[in-house]
């Protein structure tokens, strides 16, 4: 049963409902009287952090692109909106969809920004390594850590300290707690990253959260992450309208949350959250946005529709078997 | 050409947009920021402007500000040399201010907004002037220009023509008709700036027996101008605005709160004759020397729409021109318009026929609050909506009537607006019981369709912007006895088709129910509060009071 106000399901002790069928964090939200719709800052604030930048070196900002959406608008944005002079940045771990690649590549031409494209097999192995041990951790938690500080590393290396995402306002990325909706799917990545994970060579240095990944890349680069979709009205549809008019940008035949370009493994990692938690990140971030009245429970639910199967599934899991030295299929527990 | 003019740090703050001399948009800090007549810098306001029109503040190719700060000072610190050591509380209050933005405007400009460019400063009258005769519809007026104080310039004089502005004279501090009409605001108890409307109101009530202690206290001189007698006043010397000796001439002062006698509605009476006769003195010279037929008003002093109707009846002018954010929030709008038309020489464009420049809301957005607020609702299209809500409001029912942008000045002019039926005598009454809570001398006004505003007043010309007071014809002020003030007056907004299509059908279909075209038209907020912006705005007063029926766009919610 999910939440009467969001789409969280009761996933005790975090998330409960009480007897309205409403869940502890809306009620928290309301108490606090956050989650007023509308933008969480003013676009002026944006410019004074663009202004800190613009100039500063070869490119005024890294953007984090992976072709979807939200990180092609947040391109087009400082392109476009802001007269930033971007360096689009794709990292691809070989499950990157093709139609968002193709969507990177008409952005940046026509944009007239310089790209960096970012290939490499080291998350195949964390993937296969997360559904052998058939671990609850999400597999996006973990490819975000690893994401995070490639980005960080590549902001040092560019010499651009100022980092642009395409996060909606329903995204957290920081430092501090998570949230109770995050709680459980933190502490199994932690567990799996300390306990499993860094028990391989390879991984030995890896991340166990977001906040370790951040706190580790900020000794080496004082850099400030930053995405616009916080400073204006999240409004999906046109931001699809807009992208498809100026940047020839096309929405993935397939795609999860419906609308969106996410890679392939999303739709794995969806269907693993779902199966081991009952809902997934993409519930977490749209609930924040039922909050803040950017979005309604109806749409949240049509969009997080989950139109894929498990053949499906098996489809996107058995490509880790190239390249990985495997000849058997992969046991993942499916 | 993106110009952005902005008002703030004095009252009433607020942002304009111009793109190629047409307005796009405009608004209050105050709606945004919910703090009635807000001095902080527009900043949402601001945003709001620029997200409108799809810009940034890199895209703004000019930014002024709406009045000379350093010109300013000059005034404030020399009033508090000439009353220390009185002024020294205010001293101490006021210089923190001044030292943090006003004195440092660009580098203001540059924290809250990342302009980086040079702003230019607008006088203030010049401002004022501006916001009215370059968005009028008039090739050559009179323009006047009074409010409490600016730089130095209380009121102003000059010409418009084409697209330049001559200012001929001012009068300038402590002489000013607007300190004097918020110092008597005040002695009556009621707040500064927020006031001034309460007084006028209560002035049909009382009689002008005043009017010899009101010459004691202003020289009015033979070319029409006047000069307040300082040793009445105290405008630098404490929180007061007059003294002892102002007390020992009209009496004790009302508190707030405390029972409005008879002698107040007089003194409030003579106050409003004794503006309006000075004020009709100055326009009348001013036809004298100008010879030009048509007059554009601004500055808060002409917020004042039963002064604004005496001046259209009792002298030569023949038209009169006054944009619905007469007081300091239109500075912005004239400080782009001065910018666009006369700095840069460009030929007017645009005409202010409507005061729809604010923030709107789809249907879409206000659907997903009001599913995610769990309030049940009725979605209907135009027409029926119209038809629905005006049988709502003939069947007595108070009404929110939230549609398209929001107006830009103090005015609800059917946008955000609260409604109701003005044939039902006990209306006042039960509006000011269920929503308003207001003080019962005060007026509510009519909405009418233009075409039939003949039918039901009687005026030299009526205003679109509820800023020319008119007289309700005899024979009609039995049948909307709500909105027909005592005097027989009535603050009217004549509604044309073409600028609100959607409260022009819908009191078109009040008069199929009630044979009458005028709904009782009052400002979408509660007592205290700014006018309200968005839909959870609109909710949250929906929900705190007892209004029976709430339109938001086209989704109707009733009280359940």
């Amino acid at each position: 049963m999910l939440c009467r106000k969001c789409v969280l399901p009761e996933n005790k002790p975090d998330i409960t409902l009480n007897t309205d069928g409403v869940c502890n964090i809306c009620l928290d939200s309301q108490k606090k009287g956050t989650g007023q719709s509308g933008q969480v800052l003013p676009e002026s604030e944006v410019i004074k952090i663009l202004n800190k930048y613009k100039g500063s070196g070869k490119h005024d900002c890294l953007v984090m692109c992976s072709g979807g959406k939200d990180s092609t608008l947040s391109l087009y944005y400082m392109k476009k909106r802001y007269k930033m002079n971007p360096l689009a940045f794709t990292f691809d771990h070989g499950f990157e969809n093709e139609e968002a690649l193709e969507n990177i590549r008409n952005a940046v031409d026509i944009l007239g920004v310089d790209w960096l494209y970012y290939k490499s097999d080291f998350m195949k192995g964390i993937f296969t390594e997360m559904l052998k041990s058939q671990t609850k951790v999400p597999l996006c938690h973990v490819c975000a850590i690893w994401y995070l500080g490639l980005t960080l590393e590549t902001a040092k290396q560019q010499g651009t300290p100022l980092i642009v995402a395409g996060w909606t306002k329903g995204q957290f990325i920081g430092e501090g707690d998570p949230g109770l909706e995050y709680r459980a799917m933190s502490r199994a990545t932690e567990d799996f990253v300390k306990n499993h994970l860094r028990k391989i060579p390879p991984y030995k240095d890896f991340s166990a959260s977001i906040g370790e990944a951040l706190k580790r890349a900020r000794r080496k680069i004082k850099a400030e992450i930053i995405s616009p979709h916080w400073f204006l009205r999240y409004d999906p549809a046109e931001a699809e309208r807009i992208l498809e008019r100026e940047l020839n940008w096309q929405a993935p035949k397939s795609s999860y949350p419906r609308g969106s370009t996410n890679c392939l493994m999303n739709f794995v990692s969806v269907y693993l959250s779902m199966k081991n938690y009952g809902y997934s990140h993409y519930h977490i971030e749209m609930s924040k946005l039922i909050r803040m009245g950017e979005l309604s429970r109806q749409e949240a639910l049509k969009m997080l529709e989950i139109d894929f199967n498990e053949d499906f599934i098996r489809g996107i899991t058995g490509r880790l078997n190239r390249g990985v030295g495997n000849k058997d299929e992969i046991q993942t527990g499916l | 050409m993106n110009i952005l003019g902005i008002s703030c740090f004095c009252h009433d703050s607020a942002a304009c947009l111009s793109q190629d001399g047409k307005i796009i948009a405009a608004a209050s800090e105050e709606r945004f920021n919910r703090q009635k007549s807000s001095s902080a810098f527009p900043i949402q306001a601001t945003n709001f402007c620029l997200q409108k029109a799809g810009l940034t503040v890199y895209d703004i190719d000019y930014l002024g500000f709406h009045e000379k700060p350093f010109l300013k000072f000059s005034r404030v610190i020399l009033g508090h040399l000439e009353a220390y050591p009185f002024s020294l509380g205010n001293f101490l209050d006021t210089m923190p201010c001044w030292l943090q933005d006003r004195l440092i405007m660009p580098l203001v400009f540059k924290q809250e907004l990342g302009y980086e460019g040079k702003p230019l400063f607008i006088k203030h009258h010049l401002a004022h002037a501006a916001s009215s005769f370059l968005v009028s519809p008039f090739e050559e007026a009179a323009i006047l220009t009074a409010d409490g104080v600016g730089e130095w310039a209380t009121t102003a004089y000059g010409l418009g023509k084409g697209n330049n502005i001559e200012i001929f004279k001012e009068i300038y501090f402590p002489d000013s008709l607007g300190l004097l009409y918020t110092a008597v605001t005040t002695y009556l108890g009621f707040a500064a700036l927020e006031g001034e409307g309460k007084v006028m109101g209560l002035a049909s009530y009382g009689k002008p027996v005043y009017l010899d202690k009101f010459k004691q206290i202003v020289n009015v001189h033979p070319d029409g101008s006047f000069s307040l007698a300082q040793r009445f006043f105290g405008f630098n010397r404490g929180s007061r605005m007059y003294n002892a000796k102002f007390i020992k001439l009209f009496g004790r002062e009302r508190q707030i709160g405390e029972e409005i006698e008879e002698r107040h509605c007089d003194i409030a009476a003579s106050l409003q004759k004794f503006t309006e006769d000075i004020l009709i003195g100055i326009t009348r010279k001013i036809h004298q020397e100008l010879k030009v037929d048509q007059l554009c008003l601004a500055g808060g002093l002409f917020l004042n729409c039963v002064a604004n109707n005496k001046i259209l009846e009792d002298t030569p002018f023949k038209e009169i021109f006054i944009q619905p954010a007469a007081g300091d929030s239109g500075g912005a709008l004239g400080v782009s318009s001065y910018i666009y038309n006369s700095i840069l020489n460009n030929r007017r464009n645009y005409i202010m026929s409507d005061a729809y420049l604010g923030p709107d809301f789809s249907t879409e957005n206000i659907r997903r609050i009001l599913f995610n607020r769990e309030i049940k609702f009725k979605e209907l299209g135009d027409a029926e909506l119209c038809r629905y809500i005006a049988a709502r409001i003939a069947g007595d029912k108070i009404v929110g009537w939230f549609q398209g942008r929001m107006e830009f000045g103090p005015r609800a002019l059917g946008n955000r607006s609260i409604l109701a039926n003005p044939c039902n005598p006990g209306m006042k009454d039960l509006l000011n019981s269920k929503v308003k809570q207001r003080e019962s001398f005060r007026p509510y006004a009519p909405a009418v369709l233009e075409e039939k505003a003949g039918d039901f007043f009687q005026a030299k010309q009526f205003s679109p912007f509820m800023l020319l007071a008119a007289k309700v014809r005899e024979d009609k002020r039995s049948v909307i006895p709500a909105v027909t003030h005592i005097d027989g007056s009535a603050r009217v907004q004549v509604v044309n088709k073409e600028a609100s299509p959607k409260f022009w059908l819908l009191i078109r279909e009040l008069e199929n129910l009630t044979g009458v075209p005028v709904v009782m038209n009052t400002s979408f907020n509660l007592r205290g509060q700014p006018i309200v912006c968005s839909p959870e705005d609109a909710l949250n007063s929906f929900e705190d009071s007892q209004m029976d029926c709430l339109a938001l766009e086209n989704l109707v919610v009733e009280r359940t």
